[in-house]
Formats: C-alpha cells, structure tokens, sequence
C-alpha cells in the first residue's frame, strides 16, 4: 500500500482550497448523499418511486436553481456545539427573568386589559408557530444543500423554543390570573376570532406549498419576517407601554433567534441571486404571491391591539412596520 | 418562588392540532408521506412518549455532552495514541467513519419529515429533537474523522464514501433510503427510531466502544458512546407509533418491523461483523458477533416485538442460521475484493485466530478453512496475484451484498445457493430468501440496478477491473489492501494441497 501522492489536509470534497476549511465546513459540508452528482435519482431505489419523483419535482426541479448550492455558508456558521451552548445561555436569561418577574408577583400586577390582550393574541401564538415549525422543518427536509438543512433545522428547534416559552407563560397566567381564558381557549380563540383568521388561512395555505424554494420563500423572507414585526416586536413595545416589562424581555429574548433566522434566510436569496441573477424573477414571483397575503393577514391582526388594550397600537402604523421589517430584509438580499 | 416544573406546563407544547378550514387535512398530511392507512386519523391523537422532554432541558443536557466529547478529543489530540493502534483497528474505524457519517445526516432528513409530517403534535416536537441530535452525530462523526486525513486517506471517505458508486454506498443507500426517507413516517418511525435504533445501533455502538477501549483508542470509544447516550430519547418515536399501529393494523406492523431488521442484519453483517471477529486483534474481542447479536439485540428484539403482541418474523430460522455464515463469507469478500474498499482489511486467520473462530463458531472450519487455505499457500507462494480479483462477486437484487451466504444441505454439504424469481421476464437473483421475499413485495419502488447490473448494461466503461474501480471511485490512495499478509507466515510450512478448481465461485 502506497502512502499516496501527495498529504491532504482536508476533504478532498473542497478541491484544491488555499484557505484550511472552518470547523463549521468540515462538519457540514456537501453531507447530503442524495445531491450526490451524477446521479440517476435522489434516492437508490426506482426513479419512479414516489419519493423520487416527490423530490425530483420539489427540490431538483425547483425554479430556485443554482449550479453550486454547496457554496452557499450559513453567516453565523453555526455548529451543533455552538447551537446548544448559546440556546442553552439564552435559557439560562429567560428562566431567570421568569423567576424573578414571578417572585415580584408581576402577572398579578397586570391590568384587566392587558391581561385580556394576552390572552387573545399572545397566548394563541402557540398553534400558529407550531405550523410554522412543522414548514421549517420540511424546509430542512428538501433543501438543496446540507448547509441549508441544518441551519433550517436549528431555526425548526427554535420555534419549538419559542412554543415552549409561550406555554409556560400561557399556564403562569392561567393558574395566576384564572377567568382569563389563558391555557382554555386558545383554540377556540385560533378558529374562531376574526382577528387570527387572516393569520391562519396563511399558515395553513403554506404548509401545502411544496416546492422547496417556495416553502422557503413564503415562511422565511415573507411570513415570519411580516409576522414578526407585529407577534415579537411590535407586541414587545405595546407590552412594555402597557406596564409588562416580563412579555417585553421575553419577545426580546426569543426576538435574537428570529433576527439569526433573518441572517441565514436572506442569505439563502442573496446566494442564490448572486450566482444566477434570473433567481431574483423567481423569488420575486414567490415574494408577490405571499406578501399581499400576509399583509392582510397582519391587517386583521392589527385590529386586535389597536382595541383590547388599555394603551392600543394604531393599526396603521404595525402594518406599516411589518412592510418595512420585510422589505429590509429582501432589501438585503437585492430584491 | 422557582419555575413552573415541567409537568405543569408542557401539556400546552403539544396542545397545537386544529382543525383546518382552507386546506384539506389530507393535503397537509398525504398518505404517502403520513401514512395512516387504516388507522383512523382520530387514533393519533393518544401518541404519547414515555420519557419526556423539554427545550430548556435538551439544550442544557446536550451542551454538557458535549463539552465533554471534545474534552476528551482535544486531550488525546496531543497523545500519539494514534500511532499505536494496529492496523486492524483503525480499518474498524474507517470503516464506521465512510460507513456511518453520512448516515446519521440522512436520519436528519428523516427526523424533519416527522417533524413535517408525523400525525401528532408531541411526536412531531419528539422529532425536531431528534433532527439536532442527528445533526450532532453527523457533526462529530465526520469532526473526528477529519483529524486523521492528513495522516491516511482513506478516512477521506468519512465524506466521500456515499457520494460514490462504490458497492457499500450503493448497497448502504438502498437501505438507508428506503428506511429513514422514503417510507411514510408511520413505518419510519417503527423501522428507523424503533427496530434499527433502539436495535442494531446497540451493535454497532456499544459492542465497538468497548472493542475500541480494548484497542486502546479512548477517542473513538469516547465518541461513539457520547453519541449513543442521545439514541434512547429519540429512539422514543417508534413505541407509541408502533402501539397505535399494531391496535389498528398489525400485518403491517409485523411487516415493517420484519423488513428493517432483515435489511439492518444484513448490513450489520458486512460492517460490524468483520470488525468485531477478525478487524479486532484476537486478544482484544470481548464477545464474538453471534454472542453479541445474541445478548443484546436477539433477546431484547424478541421480548420488545412480543411486548407489542407481535411475532418472530417469517425469516428467523434462515437470519439465525445467518449468524453462523454471513459476516463470516463478507469478511471473506471484503478481502478478496479489497480493492474496492476504503480501509485495509486484515485477513485475520492466524492460527490462534482460526482457534478463536472454530471454537465460537463450530462450523468455520469446515466451510471456510478451505478457502482460506487456498489464499494463504498462494500468499505464501508468493503469488498475491492469485488472491485479487479479476470479476466481480454477483450481488443480492435486495441488499446488494455479494451472493455468498454458504447453507447446510441435506447431504451434508456447505453450498451457496442462488435464490431466484423471474419478473416480467428478468430473472433476478438473491442472497437469501429473505431478500428475495422482500423484493417481491416491494419491486416497484425497490428495484433499482446492482453494480453487476450496471456492468453488464454496459454503463461502466471499460469493462475491467481498472474501469470498475474507477466507476466505484476508488483511487489508488484509498483502494484497500491487506497490511501486511503476516498472518500467513506461521502457515509456511503446511503441506499444501492442490487447490480444487474455484473458478466461478463454486464449491471446491
């Protein structure tokens, strides 16, 4: 056995580089057997399988192409390692702020009102954000690039993360504030209040919006950047005016993940224009298509807080804002 | 005042079904990504884990899991453990690094389609953890291997290896693919999380820490079970799954669960029995295969599928018999067509190896001694020409392996024997009847050509062993050889025998 022509040092995978690969590229690069080149179908089994052809006609033939998609880098670069440690400092914060914003007695303290609104737009989030997890989630499952699969799996977790700090505030305030509604109504509130129902034909209509790049493009550059701008920081703001200083730092908390997400979805759009410029008519399509509808659904929304709390929000003025959260986000990626 | 405990509270994770008013349910979830069959949609609703647990709880237990595995590996990074580990070993390891990296990232795959589409809330949230920590064993699986490229290329194909047509990969996909992606989720839950998780992955992970520690690399023992302790939580999905299924529609669930162990055996077969009875230095093994495979996953398969009032499957008698002959003939193939793979494969028949294997395995000698005889005379003739390939082995139409399972017959007579079936018109041809039961149940999404296939259609120019090589991927780097060909030194002076003719693979 020779020892071979000549010592690599890294996969040989990434050619000829004159940079040594990050830890982050070693760990996820080009990981995904099923890109292989070269290959008769994704899967090894018969082309005509319905998975082939599921993954054929939502992923390999998506109009979202590019040559290369294992060029494209996730600009946190984040790792496993690096994902647990820092979500695992971030709840760490948050069950600190939990306790001792309890040990003050600070939902007791609540208005009337206030309490009213939580129960009536925050609380509710959980079925909304669940749905949206379940999209990320086949996000991750049909991306073109292991690269993208893992970023989309960790913004998957911190959704969950994010359901899971709304259903412990949800049960604080049902056991605190009983009569609210708070941990009964949720669901009743999610199917029948006409303020959400804008909300849930959108997340409902884009859980059957199965092309990879479309997925991507309604949830990540146009759902959850609309939404945003009112469920996490518009709603941080008017909790704040209206005396909850506990919901404005846990939005503010759970807000450091949607902005990560931001950085590598819009990374995904500026990737992919960058290496085929046509990119840019295709997601646009996609843009057009979601945005008017999450606009109105984020209109519908709006009138929830301009009239149940104590201090409302025009809702002019949480529309205008979702725009502009999303339109600086596509501004990024040159769309 | 201390936080809510979990219990109070994680009711609500999981309260997020509704009932949807502009979509159809069965788009959501369509039959063949969700699965549900004949299990009515409302029966879903009871999918309860036994074990729970929550984000804050995962990140914390998972970030000092971590901390620690690469405690570990940067302490041994300045040792030279490596350097003095045989060769035997370290060909185990590369073959779990090419072998299993690129595995666990398709259990991501898997993980986040029952995250999309598994049928309840709770199961879905079960899976999203389950997608990180199959992240986390694809991460450091191919970290780990990476620290070695420099100093051999052949752990190159820690990342290589699925990405070619080498028979592994081919053989290794069709597997992976048909049992983590492309069934609906329902059946990946039970074949994925319950059959092959909570079963085989026991194997591979702890029988081979504790080959490595005996081996002295207390970096890949280090590895793997920090890996395995993340495999009960997620392994979780496949119970309440089965459950329900079994109450609803138990021929299918005996039948997934059937078809994922006879694929898992198979392939555990090629991999982890050549590296626990021969790629392991005879003094180092704690158990052999059979005794392994015996303790740890025969009982506890048998006791889990009776748990769930289901019964040994169609094949046990020819899987049982298996363990007396199938890794041991692979081990044989691996050798002989050792150019074809990615580690340096040990023949390992030493005399006090042979007495190893005869006395765990009664029969070796009479089926196999003879053949290797054959090889070590012509080793110690000095001809290795005479032990490399000049064909290919015809391999299984199911599991891709080489067809070369050895069967008693009535006569008393060792002979493999070819399992066939024709279908419209081609005849194909299989190991076992196992694999060839299976493939006739699911020909129209299975079939899918063998590299003797392909060879014969001509798609694998030219038709040598050069333009095989090449099409499998293999440079001369990386093509494996045995290390060294000592062990057949102490045989120099036996008496040979005049080998029978072996052309064609046919008894001697």
């Amino acid at each position: 056995m020779s020892g071979g022509p000549r010592r690599r040092r890294t996969w040989s995978a990434f050619g000829d580089v004159r940079r040594m690969p990050s830890d982050y590229e070693v760990m996820t690069h080009d990981a995904n057997w099923t890109l292989r080149p070269n290959r008769k179908a994704a899967f090894e089994q018969n082309p005509s399988s319905p998975a082939n052809l599921w993954f054929h006609t939502y992923r390999d033939a998506s109009p979202l192409r590019v040559a290369e998609w294992n060029k494209y880098r996730d600009p946190d670069q984040l790792v496993y390692r690096t994902y647990v440690t820092m979500q695992s400092d971030a709840e760490t914060r948050l069950a600190g702020v939990l306790e001792e914003y309890a040990a003050a007695g600070a939902t007791e303290a609540l208005s009337p009102a206030w309490v009213r609104t939580l129960a009536t737009v925050f609380t509710p989030t959980r079925f909304p954000l669940h749905a949206l997890q379940q999209i990320e989630a086949y996000v991750g499952h049909l991306a073109p690039t292991s690269y993208i699969t893992t970023a989309a799996a960790f913004s998957t977790a911190d959704l969950l993360r994010r359901v899971t700090a709304v259903a412990y505030r949800t049960r604080e305030l049902e056991l605190t504030r009983p009569g609210s509604g708070a941990g009964q109504q949720e669901r009743q509130i999610w199917e029948t209040e006409p303020g959400w129902q804008g909300v849930r034909r959108l997340v409902e209509t884009a859980l059957v919006a199965y092309d990879w790049g479309e997925a991507h493009t309604a949830l990540n550059l146009v759902i959850l950047p609309t939404l945003d701008a009112v469920l996490l920081d518009g709603f941080r703001e008017l909790a704040r005016d209206n005396g909850d200083e506990l919901t404005w730092l846990l939005l503010g908390n759970l807000a450091e993940d949607a902005r990560r997400r931001d950085r590598w979805a819009g990374e995904v759009a500026a990737f992919a224009v960058r290496e085929r410029p046509e990119n840019a008519d295709v997601l646009r399509r996609w843009i057009d298509r979601w945005s008017p509808r999450a606009d109105d659904a984020v209109a519908e929304l709006a009138t929830l807080l301009e009239t149940l709390p104590d201090r409302p929000c025009p809702g002019g003025e949480l529309l205008g804002a979702a725009r502009a959260a999303r339109q600086q986000l596509l501004d990024g990626a040159g769309l | 005042m201390t936080l809510l405990k979990r219990e109070e509270w994680q009711h609500l994770v999981r309260d997020v079904d509704w009932t949807y008013s502009y979509v159809d349910d069965e788009a959501v979830y369509p039959e063949w990504l969700s699965g549900t069959g004949k299990v009515p949609r409302a029966a879903w609703r009871t999918w309860e884990e036994d074990y729970k647990v929550s984000y804050p709880e995962y990140v914390s237990t998972q970030r000092e899991k971590e901390t620690a595995a690469y405690a570990v590996k940067a302490a041994l990074q300045r040792s030279n453990a490596f350097d003095e580990l045989s060769e035997g070993w370290k060909s185990s390891t590369k073959m779990h690094y090419g072998g299993v990296a690129l595995v666990e990232f398709e259990a991501v795959l898997g993980e986040l389609k029952m995250a999309r589409f598994g049928l309840n809330p709770a199961w879905r949230n079960m899976a999203a953890f389950g997608a990180l920590d199959e992240i986390r064993h694809a991460q450091i699986t191919m970290f780990f291997g990476h620290e070695f490229v420099g100093r051999d290329p052949q752990y190159d194909w820690t990342q290589k290896m699925f990405h070619t047509n080498d028979w592994v990969a081919i053989s290794l996909r069709s597997l992976f693919d048909s049992m983590m992606v492309t069934n609906n989720v329902v059946d990946l839950a039970i074949q994925l999380p319950l059959t092959f998780e909570t079963g085989f992955t026991n194997l591979q992970f702890v029988a081979l820490s504790a080959d490595a520690l005996e081996s002295g690399d207390v970096n890949f023992a280090n590895m793997i079970s920090s890996i395995q302790t993340d495999e009960a939580r997620h392994a979780q999905q496949g119970g309440p799954t089965l459950e329900i299924l079994v109450e609803h529609d138990p021929v299918r669930a005996q039948w997934v669960i059937d078809k994922a162990f006879w694929g898992s055996a198979r392939a555990f077969a090629a991999l982890t029995g050549p590296a626990m009875d021969y790629y392991t230095p005879v003094e180092h093994r704690k158990q052999s295969y059979r005794e392994f495979m015996e303790e740890w996953i025969i009982d506890q398969f048998i006791r889990t599928i009776e748990d769930y009032g289901l019964r040994r499957p169609w094949f046990w008698d020819e899987f049982m018999k298996g363990l007396d002959t199938w890794h041991h003939a692979l081990h044989m193939g691996l050798w002989f067509w050792r150019p074809t793979i990615w580690w340096r494969p040990t023949a390992a028949v030493t005399k006090a190896d042979r007495e190893w294997l005869q006395e765990k395995y009664p029969n070796w000698e009479a089926v196999y001694g003879d053949k290797w005889d054959v090889i070590i005379d012509a080793v110690n003739a000095g001809n290795v020409e005479a032990t490399l390939p000049e064909t290919l082995p015809w391999l299984c139409s199911l599991c891709h392996l080489p067809c070369c399972n050895a069967t008693l017959g009535r006569d008393g007579r060792w002979r493999v024997r070819d399992h066939s079936l024709t279908h419209n018109g081609v005849t194909y041809h299989f190991c076992t009847n196992g694999c060839r039961q299976i493939w006739w149940k699911d020909k129209d999404t299975l079939n899918s050509p063998t590299v003797i296939d392909r060879f014969l259609a001509g798609e694998i120019q030219p038709m040598d062993v050069g333009g095989i090589l090449n099409y499998m991927g293999l440079t001369p780097d990386v093509m494996g050889d045995d290390p060294d060909y000592a062990w057949a030194a102490e045989y120099r002076d036996r008496v040979t025998t005049t080998p029978l003719q072996v052309a064609g693979g046919a008894q001697a």
